[in-house]
């Protein structure tokens, strides 16, 4: 066992941390900060910034080098994230870290030749279609349609819940291909191009204020060499594709640059009256976030720890990424209630602090307790998958 | 960073493991529980062929000089299994003080009599307070000539019936910290010991000291030097209950999984509901996440650096979150459970009295609190 990182790695933070540092200059978040957008940046900008990213070479390190990847232990790409998370930096979601890890794992060479690269580059944005309105928690209630025809399959259907759809080139959707199938058996996963004839979007507002998509397929043709894995064996590729998407989600910096930020607020406190810090029941707080953080911390280096070693964890994904949006939605709760009166006070408002993204983050955080697999199931993966309990 | 064990880790892990729980079955604790020194000789005596005592002492005494990491491992496991021993007293406690404080001859006798198996000892620290700040030792030394007397009484002490000398902390001087330690055999004339009972068994004991006088090589150190070894002592124990706590609670999680699997209501095995697979979900979160901190406390501690931040958040957490997944535990199983022939109990109890022991969840978050106010930069974990 070993909790220091090496010396190569500090220097890796460190590296990064500066990069961040010189992109994200305050001047840029002023002119590209962007609430109207899922990430909190334009779009333009977020598409800038990955490519960004790409150049300096920290997109897809951990994967092996025949595509254009890294190479590098996962550890160095778990630092990456966290970094990313800490500055609340654009562009790290799906299309940096599960789609094209989907890829790798289940992609044909002709596939992976196309988009991986593209992809390493920063040039790519994806959306996920697995959701439904019918399909929620209960993935394999899936009723899109795909229609054989010849060496394409038609795809007829609607999507729902799905993030940053508008800005997609390229979407993952989960289609019905055997039509006498039920539940997950006859489910086919297939990489759809979002300029394709058919595909329309239309927009939902949501608490945050960004907008969240519903995506219809109206007779989309989808050639069947964009079939991702095995026609019909789409669930088996969905369900690994979901583990990749939990370790993304279990980094650590949204909780530590939380914690630092309520820190330092609290030590200089609004301008009326004493530093909250003075107060025992502030620093009893602090100290319970600091004590779930570093629980958190650990969590994820230790699911990155299980990567590095080539194993494919599982529940402990999903034990990881519960441990960390508990913490996250336990520091967003008790930051709005340090602030005292002023936590509900929105950005612009007279005497509004820390310009009001705690109250905005307590609000768009909400997505924490059901997104790609919500506080409950995620209990269940751990009881039925973790712990062995019977259905 | 690899928060995985390596493979030699794996080994004393899984080996400690079997052995505690091939020689607890909980008839035998339970019935240990009931006698004076509370553990079973017979098995000691196998402990230290196995070499547990000697694993985290110098090799130049017969240990085997391994870090506290490794003995957080066999702890754990002593925990999982609610095995009794004197390891906690005689290695944790006074041998490891011994390290810190002891002069060679000291050292040499008494060490290499812990890693043979010929001497158990422990330390006698806490008093009326029960707390461990240096103010709060009243106990007091006073210097006759060449002769030692101490006069005072403490609680708390480990396996004070069978230790074959008591290291004890006394005041030598004005300033709080001014303690010094005495080792005080046995048959000293002039002590007298009383058993506590307490939830989970551990044998601890009263002792008074009434006019105990002892040579002036009986001092272990310097005068008035003993706060420091004693800080020293304070984190490997409290890190060591941190990973005690583990064991109990995996203990706990693991007699809860196999009930809920088996037991049938409804027609359907209670695990099958989702009310009682979030509850285990729960305990299993808590628990992973007490594990990787005790760990790391103790990997902490071998690193020699300012381990009081990773300490107090392993004790902090360990304390809450580990009586609060017994209770748990104990909910899922319902009426069985609260009956004294099944064995949750053992880990119930026992959870109480490792959390009460080297610093509550509420004295743990105190010191942080203090080390947020003293040191922002160490409260977050930034100190080199």
């Amino acid at each position: 066992m070993q909790f220091e990182f090496t010396d190569d790695q500090k220097r890796f933070r460190a590296e990064v941390r500066d990069f961040l540092r010189r992109e994200l200059t305050p001047e840029v978040w002023a002119q590209h900060r962007d609430t109207g957008e899922q990430g909190m940046w334009s779009v333009p900008f977020t598409k800038a910034f990955r490519r960004k990213l790409g150049a300096a070479g920290y997109i897809g390190m951990g994967w092996p080098t025949e595509y254009g990847g890294g190479g590098r232990s996962r550890i160095y790409q778990a630092i990456f994230w966290d970094e990313m998370e800490y500055a609340r930096a654009p562009g790290l979601d799906r299309s940096i870290t599960y789609v094209p890890n989907t890829l790798l794992a289940f992609g044909s060479h002709a596939q992976k030749e196309a988009l991986l690269p593209r992809v390493v580059r920063g040039e790519l944005a994806w959306f996920v279609g697995y959701s439904e309105p019918e399909a929620g928690s209960d993935l394999a209630n899936v009723r899109t349609r795909a229609v054989d025809d010849g060496d394409s399959f038609i795809v007829t259907g609607q999507k729902a819940f799905s993030s940053d759809a508008h800005m997609a080139d390229y979407s993952l959707v989960l289609a019905r291909t055997d039509p006498g199938s039920s539940r997950h058996r006859g489910l086919t996963l297939m990489i759809v191009d979002m300029t394709s004839p058919g595909v329309n979007i239309s927009r939902h507002p949501t608490l945050a204020g960004w907008t969240h998509h519903a995506v219809y397929f109206d007779g989309v043709r989808v050639p069947k060499s964009m079939v991702l894995g095995e026609v019909n064996e789409g669930w088996k590729v969905v369900m690994g594709a979901i583990d990749f998407e939990r370790a993304a989600l279990a980094s650590h910096g949204l909780v530590a640059f939380q914690l630092d930020r309520l820190l330092e607020w609290t030590q200089l406190g609004s301008d009326q009256g004493s530093p909250p810090i003075q107060e025992p029941t502030v620093q009893d707080e602090l100290v319970r976030l600091a004590i779930e953080s570093e629980g958190a911390r650990l969590t994820t280096y230790w699911l990155a720890s299980l990567h590095a070693k080539g194993l494919m964890p599982q529940h402990e994904t999903s034990l990881a990424v519960l441990v960390k949006r508990e913490t996250a939605r336990r520091l967003d709760s008790s930051g709005l209630e340090m602030l005292g009166p002023f936590g509900p006070l929105r950005h612009g408002s007279p005497a509004a602090q820390l310009e009001g993204d705690v109250e905005l983050e307590y609000r768009d955080r909400l997505y924490f307790h059901f997104a790609a697999g919500g506080f409950d199931i995620t209990r269940n993966v751990i009881a039925l998958r973790g712990l062995g309990l019977p259905r | 960073m690899d928060i995985t064990l390596n493979e030699e880790q794996d080994l004393i892990a899984s080996t400690a493991l079997a052995f505690s729980q091939e020689h607890a079955p909980p008839a035998t604790v339970r019935e240990l529980e009931t006698t004076e020194n509370g553990f079973d000789p017979t098995v000691w005596k196998k402990m230290v062929e196995m070499g547990w005592p000697a694993a985290a002492l110098p090799e130049r005494y017969g240990g085997a000089g391994l870090g506290l990491m490794e003995l957080s491992l066999i702890i754990e496991a002593l925990g999982q299994a609610s095995l009794p021993c004197p390891l906690f007293s005689t290695v944790i406690e006074a041998g490891l003080l011994l390290v810190d404080a002891a002069d060679e001859a000291q050292k040499s006798h008494w060490l290499s009599r812990i890693t043979a198996g010929e001497a158990l000892l422990t330390v006698a620290m806490l008093e009326e307070s029960g707390r461990m700040a240096p103010e709060d030792i009243a106990l007091k030394l006073t210097p006759r000539g060449d002769t030692l007397v101490l006069q005072g009484t403490k609680l708390f002490v480990r396996d004070a019936g069978v230790a074959d000398a008591i290291i004890c902390v006394a005041r030598s001087g004005q300033s709080p910290s001014d303690l010094s330690l005495v080792l005080v055999p046995a048959d000293t004339p002039g002590i007298r010991r009383a058993r506590m009972t307490a939830a989970g068994g551990e044998a601890l004991w009263q002792v008074a000291f009434n006019e105990v006088s002892l040579p002036g090589h009986a001092m272990v150190g310097r005068l008035n030097a003993a706060w420091q070894p004693l800080q020293n002592m304070i984190a490997r124990g409290a890190a060591l209950k941190a990973a005690e706590l583990t064991g109990i609670g995996q203990a706990a999680l693991d007699l809860t999984v196999n009930y809920a699997r088996q037991r049938i209501q409804f027609d359907r095995p209670i695990g099958s509901f989702q009310g009682v697979q979030h509850h285990c979900a729960e305990m299993a979160r808590d628990l992973a996440v007490t594990r990787l901190l005790a760990r790391q406390a103790a990997a902490r501690i071998d690193s020699a650096r300012d381990a009081r931040r990773e300490v107090s958040i392993a004790k902090a957490k360990a304390s809450e979150a580990i009586p609060a997944l017994t209770r748990t535990a104990h909910q899922i199983h319902g009426a069985v459970g609260y009956y004294r022939d099944y064995p949750l109990e053992l880990a119930y109890h026992r959870a109480i009295a490792a959390a009460a022991s080297y610093g509550t969840a509420a004295d743990h978050r105190r010191a942080l609190a203090q080390l947020l106010r003293d040191d922002p930069r160490a409260f977050r974990g930034e100190n080199p």
